[in-house]
């Protein structure tokens, strides 16, 4: 296996586009991936592309539809999905691709239109689709799922609504300094604590929104390639991992959990960090900037558990000594996060590879993280999916 | 344990979730023997790794069960969900039955304020809305034990 570079990202801002189709909006991050690699289209010599579920025979083909835009060339196209985790599925697929000296260069292109409002129930069959039977029978949108996780933290380890809340006010004030952000107002711990109760103990500024946007990413082991490219990014591992058996999370969809844990909560994202750290040879006190999935405030504090940044029940203590803040040992989501930036399933984990990117090259403005040598990017996902990739300058 | 067939005047919104016994109303779920793992449903497996997968058994759960977690939601759930009204704020908790599989269902007919981690809790059917032939048509529920 040879050693993979990023040698060029891009990134439509983030937002609601009504007035946009997939692939405009795309587009814009193809075009600045393509300028910043210093790289031809027709030097791209395969395309792993996030299939939009909502963007019916367009969307599950997302990829021929951009290939199209800019030129069709016959190379490898794959559409991809794995929820959350889709975009890491792709930049694993143009990894492996390179790394098995198949392909020298590989775009991973992720794009996102959500529907308004809550995301529901994409069948109608009970017994193939369990998404059904929730929305159906029990009326949980995901962010019961995570209130409930929640409010076991609550009573295990003593995380309380001042710590939720300060998780917003934190990512806020990132987002605000974020250009590609969506939302960019700094808020107040008792702004947060006065929006409105959605599901206890989760209020509404602590939940992220959904979002329309578009992330790519350059790969290459050309050695032309990186060394033309201004700040090549090295990829250290990208991975994926499944849930294992045994785990205790009442994951999304599901209506039932073991009630005896033989494995970790969220053990797919524990599954995938695990793998990341033994292939890369790094640890979590290696890493300086870490991006995750902070669906909601509750998922930022399991995450740093989950991904091994400190013990069981220990995450409120590093978000309350200031140790994933500005200045912090590890700088947990300068980007803004989901807070700042809401969700697109088919981008989001590219996103957050772009974002730890402009980390490492040095290029996140008033968010840069001094001296920014080791970038994580962690992602949640759907049904027991989630990815890893861990980023070295 | 007796298990009725049909209550007059009730329909599931959906078959094979739960049924009704002489001794309240269970959540339906199967047991593999192989890899003691219980299923909700009892049509989603979800095996032990190299299990052989040869002896399950569908199971009624029991009635009760304890709350191994809870939250208050304040927002009506959009559709394809459907009740009589706006049900807000209603309750929703993952139930820890002795067998060892914890279910996830609505908590109505409850003071929500009163709710506590490990509280006991039992399964009821509750009227989700009416049909056009006039049927209450029922989900799943729990509800704090008096």
């Amino acid at each position: 296996m040879r050693d993979v570079y990023i040698v060029g990202t891009g990134e439509h801002p983030w937002g609601k586009f009504n007035d946009k189709n997939f692939v405009e909006v795309g587009e814009v991050a193809v075009a600045e991936a393509l300028k910043d690699a210093g790289v031809r289209w027709t030097e791209i010599q395969a395309i792993m592309s996030s299939i939009l579920i909502y963007g019916g025979n367009a969307g599950h083909l997302s990829g021929q539809y951009i290939e199209s835009m800019f030129g069709e060339t016959g190379v490898p196209v794959v559409n991809v999905y794995n929820a959350c985790a889709t975009g890491s599925a792709a930049i694993r697929m143009a990894y492996n691709s390179i790394a098995a000296g198949e392909t020298d260069t590989v775009m991973a292109v992720g794009v996102d239109l959500s529907p308004k409002g809550f995301l529901t129930a994409k069948s109608d069959d009970p017994r193939q689709d369990r998404d059904v039977l929730r929305w159906r029978m029990t009326g949980m949108p995901n962010p019961i799922y995570w209130a409930m996780e929640c409010r076991k933290r609550f009573e295990k380890y003593g995380d309380t609504p001042e710590d939720l809340a300060d998780v917003k006010v934190l990512l806020s004030q990132f987002g605000a300094k974020n250009p590609n952000a969506r939302y960019k107002k700094v808020y107040t711990r008792d702004e947060v604590l006065n929006s409105k109760m959605v599901c206890d103990p989760l209020r509404l500024y602590e939940i992220c929104a959904v979002s329309d946007g578009a992330a790519v990413v350059i790969l290459s082991a050309d050695p032309k390639k990186i060394q033309s490219a201004n700040k090549p990014v090295k990829i250290a591992a990208t991975t994926m991992g499944s849930a294992i058996y045994g785990d205790p999370t009442i994951r999304i969809s599901a209506l039932s959990a073991p009630s005896k844990a033989e494995a970790p909560l969220l053990s797919e994202s524990y599954s995938a960090s695990k793998q990341a750290y033994e292939k890369s040879g790094l640890g979590p006190e290696d890493i300086d900037v870490l991006e995750l999935p902070d669906n909601s405030s509750w998922h930022y504090l399991q995450y740093l558990e989950t991904c091994g940044f400190c013990g069981e029940g220990e995450a409120h203590k590093m978000l309350r000594e200031g140790k994933t803040q500005m200045g912090g040992k590890l700088v947990v989501n300068p980007s803004g996060g989901f807070a700042s930036f809401g969700e697109a399933i088919g981008a989001q984990a590219i996103w957050q590879v772009v974002e730890a990117c402009d980390q490492l090259r040095g290029r996140a403005g008033e968010r840069q993280v001094p001296n920014c040598k080791t970038a994580m990017a962690q992602t949640y996902g759907l049904m027991g999916n989630s990815g890893t990739t861990i980023l070295t300058i | 344990m007796q298990v009725i067939d049909k209550v007059e005047g009730k329909v599931p919104r959906l078959p094979d979730l739960f049924s009704w016994t002489d001794e309240g109303v269970r959540i339906r779920s199967a047991k593999c023997h192989d890899c003691d793992t219980y299923f909700f449903p009892e049509y989603h497996a979800q095996h032990r790794p190299d299990c052989p997968r040869e002896n399950v058994e569908k199971v009624l759960l029991a009635n009760k069960g304890k709350l191994a977690t809870f939250t208050i939601q304040h927002y009506m759930c959009p559709p394809p969900f459907k009740t009589t009204g706006d049900i807000t704020p209603y309750g929703l908790g993952l139930v820890e039955f002795p067998e060892g599989i914890s279910v996830a269902g609505l908590i109505m007919e409850t003071d929500l304020d009163s709710l506590k981690i490990g509280q006991e809790v039992e399964t009821f059917d509750y009227v989700l809305y009416k049909d056009e032939d006039g049927n209450d048509v029922v989900t799943w529920a729990f509800r704090a034990v008096k």
